[in-house]
């Protein structure tokens, strides 16, 4: 086959690859791409729901707006603790439990079952199960810590404990993804470098430090960016539980911006915020693979 | 320095698997002992529970006299090098050289003395600022051996270190690991799988299947007399032409019968012979046995059939066909040539064939 027929081949063969694709290219563009730059775009323009069209052009006048609102500066503050501790402690939790799990030789499966029994649950229905578990008068967790003789806490209603009630309810979904790729990242690990150090005459701790946290470095990055940008999205387990009360204590900045958008009925100033938080996620995404193939 | 003795050692995993079964083996103080044997033979099970790697299930391995069945494996005063290094990722070279000192509270200067000494010995001194990741595999290899000498242990226990590099490097680290040895004196149990390495290496190997060991000695004794058909087919490549034969004729004058073809039977070995008379045996020759010429010794003509003839330089192998159809391979001068299909005239070496029961595949006969 010469050099020329070679080519014309693979012309051919990326003619029909975009054949294939091009039906989900087409769903694609419908339900992201034009939501993603009909937001762009109406984030350039006075566009509330009372006036619902892009002809008031206003210019970078939504994005200064957003800039300069107190409100969303908290949110952001919230969205960031949220973020923090529920990264950490997922994090903590899941690579002890990732560690104890690997240990483990008997009833793997049995753990496996149980450790992803939450991550099958939709978030909506994890919130609402919480909301009830968690019901200052009704709720089983008061009652049960009322066994103990411990007073009633008012989990969702009280500004000081509802932040970290929902991260508590978000570390209870999400722990077993962490527990679950750290645990993967631990199966794949050599055996060999332990027997070294056994012969070296090191100890467990000294293995975890010397040899675990080195190996597994790329797993545990790729496992908290990836929590991480799932952690900033979160909407539904603010949206069924808080509201993102009590006062502004649980309103994480995707939160914010649904209000923005369906409680003060303007569009544009929504959009712009949302654009913003789009950039933050893209970055960390960006980060994420630039990360991923750097691995390679 | 250390004399290892295995008295008995078995492996089992739960009821059924037997790994190793009761292995008696002695290496000297010293030695350079050898392990060989297909993969799965129990030949790094064993030396992994000299190094207390993994349990023992019966049996008593001593060092220098004391049993260390128990003894913890940092304990053993022993160094294992592994198939795949087996480094510590995030230590440098040096880092890795020294972790196992550091721990034993060895002091700062002898520590960096015995660095030097050793990166001297094995070329990698400027090596000793890099980590793992960034060195080619045989620059790993280096460090993996350098990290067991900097520990002076009583003995080394080398678990199939060569069978990741190139050839070319493998060769090169053979003679290496040779060196080493005359140079520290020190007790050395390899394990692999490579005859080559065994032949070469081991001042004894010990041949193991299934388990069990099968025979040990020197390289060239396990050679010459190998105990059964197994290290006979085991050993050298292309390995020992085993046949199906009949021992027949009189006492005095033994033929092996080999259907159509006859070749007479030493009288020194008919001894050894004589009660399987009319019985169903395995004639052994090796390939480098058969000659193109006829030997200046006792030596019995053998009409063959070419079938394929492999120039490989130095030598060329024949690989041709009986009258009764089995296929012998044999190992002839550089010039030899044939066409395929064509008739041969090879001469075997009648002092140098092997005996074995058809049976067990025991050798009969025996010098």
């Amino acid at each position: 086959m010469t050099g020329a027929d070679a080519h014309t081949l693979a012309r051919r063969d990326r003619r029909f690859g975009y054949l294939l694709t091009a039906p989900g290219l087409a769903a694609l563009m419908l339900v992201i791409t034009f939501p993603l730059l009909f937001a762009l775009f109406t984030s350039f323009y006075d566009y509330t729901l009372l006036n619902p069209r892009h002809d008031d052009f206003i210019g970078g006048e939504n994005y200064l707006e957003a800039w300069e609102e107190e409100y969303l500066a908290g949110s952001f503050w919230v969205t960031l603790k949220f973020v923090l501790a529920s990264v950490v402690i997922e994090f903590v939790i899941g690579f002890s439990v990732a560690l104890a799990l690997h240990a483990v030789n008997r009833f793997k499966t049995v753990y496996y079952l149980i450790l992803l029994a939450p991550l099958l649950i939709n978030p909506v229905v994890v919130g609402l199960l919480w909301r009830m578990l968690l019901h200052a008068e009704l709720g089983i967790a008061n009652y049960v810590i009322g066994l103990f003789g411990i007073s009633r806490v008012n989990w969702l209603g009280d500004i000081g404990v509802a932040f970290w009630t929902v991260v508590l309810v978000d570390i209870w979904h999400q722990v077993s993804f962490m527990a679950i790729l750290l645990l993967a990242g631990l199966a794949a690990l050599p055996r060999e470098p332990y027997e070294a150090a056994r012969m070296d005459g090191a100890s467990a701790f000294r293995c975890f430090l010397h040899i675990t946290l080195p190996l597994m470095r790329p797993v545990i990055m790729v496992a908290l960016l990836l929590r991480l940008i799932f952690a900033i999205k979160t909407f539904d387990i603010i949206f069924i539980m808080t509201k993102g009360g009590p006062g502004t204590s649980t309103d994480l900045v995707s939160y914010f911006i649904y209000r923005a958008a369906f409680f003060g009925l303007d569009i544009g100033r929504a959009s712009a915020m949302s654009v913003g938080l789009l950039v933050i996620v893209l970055a960390l995404t960006t980060y994420l693979f630039r990360y991923m193939r750097s691995l390679r | 320095m250390a004399r290892i003795t295995l008295q008995g050692i078995t492996k089992t995993y739960g009821q059924e698997v037997v790994a190793v079964d009761a292995v008696d083996l002695e290496i000297r103080d010293g030695e350079f002992m050898v392990l060989l044997g297909p993969s799965g033979c129990g030949k790094s099970t064993t030396l992994r529970m000299i190094a207390g790697l993994e349990e023992i299930s019966a049996g008593e391995i001593r060092i220098d006299g004391r049993v260390v069945n128990e003894v913890d494996p940092a304990d053993r005063d022993l160094a294992v090098v592994f198939q795949n290094y087996a480094l510590y990722p995030h230590m440098t070279v040096s880092g890795n050289l020294s972790f196992g000192l550091r721990l034993r509270g060895v002091d700062a200067s002898e520590i960096e003395r015995r660095i030097n000494v050793t990166a001297t010995m094995l070329g990698i001194e400027g090596l000793l600022g890099r980590r793992p990741r960034e060195l080619s595999g045989g620059q790993q290899q280096r460090v993996a051996l350098g990290r067991a000498l900097v520990r002076e242990p009583v003995a080394f226990l080398f678990d199939e270190p060569l069978s990741n590099l190139d050839a070319k490097l493998r060769s090169a680290m053979r003679t290496e690991l040779i060196k080493i040895h005359r140079d520290l004196g020190r007790t050395i149990l390899h394990v692999t799988h490579d005859q080559v390495e065994a032949m070469t290496m081991g001042e004894r190997i010990c041949i193991m299947r299934d388990g069990r060991v099968v025979q040990t000695g020197p390289p060239l004794e396990v050679y010459r007399r190998p105990v059964d058909t197994f290290v006979a087919g085991f050993l050298a490549s292309p390995p020992m032409n085993l046949l199906n034969a009949r021992i027949a004729g009189e006492s005095g004058a033994l033929v092996v019968d080999l259907s159509p073809v006859r070749l007479p039977v030493l009288s020194d070995r008919e001894e050894a012979l004589a009660p399987g008379r009319d019985s169903a045996i395995t004639f052994g020759i090796r390939p480098e046995d058969l000659h193109a010429e006829p030997v200046p010794r006792n030596a019995a003509p053998l009409d063959v059939e070419v079938v394929a003839v492999e120039a490989l330089g130095p030598e060329v192998v024949l690989i041709a066909a009986l009258p009764g159809g089995e296929e012998i391979s044999a190992r002839l001068g550089r010039d030899f040539s044939a066409p395929p299909g064509s008739g041969v005239r090879l001469y075997a070496d009648l002092e140098r064939v092997h005996f074995f029961d058809a049976g067990s595949g025991r050798a009969l006969g025996e010098k």
